[in-house]
């Protein structure tokens, strides 16, 4: 309902201000088609049918300048997962209170990455999709307020964006329906950009809380043993396993040089959500691409590494079965992982842009292999 | 194959010989700007001029003298200019300069408004507006 009330208050914002303002529109498309190519595993949603659905996406944004220094906007997105069934992603009003400083207030993106806020637009971008072992954060939006600061130090442009809000809603991380709610949501995020250099570092804090859904093996699995647990008065391991009220941090440095039509980009991101089930993760990748006039060709190292502390296993060595339950939870949660993916984006047209990428994702844990092949045309309009 | 280098021969001559453009301002416009500047007010970087007026850039809408423009001042494609933009726009970051259709438009708009700045082919430029640099 919260939700809906932000949007609402744009739309308002926006519709009330036809008289007197200028409403501009814009809009994004992707319309991706891809498979995997190995009949018994899934990557990036796709199975071995082609599917134009999964990683289309459809959006038009909605500006007005209400007056001085005032202004809003709304994006609306169609997603093919999401059986193109419209949604806000952003819906926001800003001020500026110089051309240096403007201060924003709604439904925005959470800036984790360096691709985050343009993560939908697809031209914007050489892949079909940012590498999904960095970009792995199962939501994207917030709400709450952003100070945005830009200005020029020296030779470099400098951007600096503060933001704080919260967010709740319905992931898929743990439990396939999890209600995440993360409050006193704070970060900060600073890029410094030069010529053919930029550099990027973001922190951002939460207070983070899951209900998992029990409907789920997985979610049952861990609320039952969260349960006998308490049950067991061992208490602070229960709390050990819930996700309530745990403190957590991001961190995202990154970088990316085009330099004489050569490019490279990497990032590294590390997120911790203290004394739950959900393992201390750390990723990152590297990317190198070379620009032949209106087509570039790329090739894109992952890795990616979840796991608990060695100190958080072991811990009631007296209940031995309880124990090994604790372990295999803990354990349950590893993740270790790499993606080589080498693609092609070809500029056919100036608002449009065809692109190709074939992944390899190998799990190191299961040892196995998955290929997916994916092609697409992005569109600005 | 010799008429076909000698055919693009000519081409590449007609290239290099094709318009310079002019940067214009309004008459009344006393700011100095140099081609830095100029880039930096067609990328949103800066948003006034040094007087503290707020800048009303306009940009021509995909024909030669925007490519001649974006090539030599800004220094990127058409296509890369609209991935730089896309980025600002869909982000609430920027707003693009507004695109109008010819240089008669550019010159009509520059002439009329103190705060704009435009690009024409320099061959168009007459007495209502002032250029502040050839590229």
């Amino acid at each position: 309902m919260k939700k809906l009330s932000v949007a609402v208050a744009v739309c308002a914002a926006l519709v009330s201000s036809y008289t007197s303002a200028e409403v501009r529109i814009n809009g994004f498309a992707s319309i991706v088609g891809g498979k995997s190519l190995d009949s018994d595993s899934t990557l990036y949603g796709y199975d071995d049918n082609i599917s134009f659905k999964n990683e289309s996406v459809f959006a038009l944004q909605l500006s007005a300048d209400l007056q001085d220094k005032l202004s809003a906007t709304a994006q609306i997105v169609a997603r093919g997962d999401n059986d193109f069934d419209a949604e806000f992603e952003w819906a926001y009003v800003t001020y500026e209170f110089s051309d240096e400083l403007q201060l924003s207030a709604g439904k925005m993106r959470v800036p984790f990455y360096r691709y985050s806020d343009f993560i939908d637009v697809g031209y914007a971008y050489r892949w079909v999709r940012p590498p999904q072992s960095v970009y792995n954060i199962p939501f994207s939006t917030y709400e709450g307020l952003s100070l945005l600061h830009n200005t020029q130090l020296g030779d470099w442009d400098s951007t600096l964006q503060v933001i704080y809000g919260g967010f709740d809603g319905e992931i898929d991380a743990v439990s396939a329906n999890d209600k995440a709610e993360l409050n006193n949501f704070a970060g900060i995020n600073w890029t410094m950009s030069r010529d053919w250099l930029s550099l990027r570092a973001a922190y951002l804090v939460a207070e983070t809380s899951f209900e998992l859904d029990s409907n789920d093996s997985t979610g049952a699995a861990l609320n039952g043993l969260e349960d006998i647990l308490r049950a067991s008065n061992l208490t602070s391991l229960a709390d050990d396993i819930a996700i309530d009220e745990d403190n957590s941090t991001f961190i995202g440095l990154g970088f990316s040089i085009d330099y004489n039509d050569i490019l490279f980009d990497a990032e590294y991101t590390q997120l911790e959500v203290e004394n739950s089930i959900l393992a201390e993760q750390s990723q990152y990748y590297a990317s190198v691409g070379y620009r032949l006039d209106d087509v570039i060709i790329h090739f894109t190292y992952e890795d990616n590494d979840d796991k608990h502390d060695s100190s958080r296993f072991d811990k009631i060595q007296a209940i031995p079965s309880l124990n090994a339950a604790v372990n295999g939870a803990l354990e349950g949660v590893r993740a270790q992982s790499n993606v080589y993916t080498i693609g092609a984006r070809y500029d056919f047209h100036p608002s449009a842009a065809f692109k190709i990428d074939f992944s390899r994702f190998e799990d190191d844990i299961t040892d196995t292999e998955t290929d997916v092949i994916a092609v697409g045309i992005d569109l600005v309009f | 194959m010799k008429k076909l280098i000698l055919a693009s021969a000519l081409t590449l001559c007609s290239i290099s010989a094709s318009a310079e453009v002019a940067v214009i301002v309004n008459a009344s416009n006393t700011s100095n700007l140099d081609a830095d500047t100029i880039k930096k007010i067609y990328l949103g970087k800066s948003k006034s001029f040094d007087n503290g007026a707020k800048v009303n850039p306009v940009n021509q809408n995909g024909n030669s003298v925007a490519d001649e423009f974006n090539d030599k001042v800004v220094g990127k494609s058409s296509s890369q200019l609209n991935a730089y933009w896309s980025k600002l726009v869909f982000t609430g970051k920027g707003t693009p300069p507004e695109k109008l259709d010819n240089d008669q438009a550019v010159l009509d708009f520059v002439a009329a408004n103190n705060d704009a700045i435009g690009y024409v082919d320099s061959a168009k430029v007459n007495d209502s507006v002032k250029v502040v640099g050839k590229f």
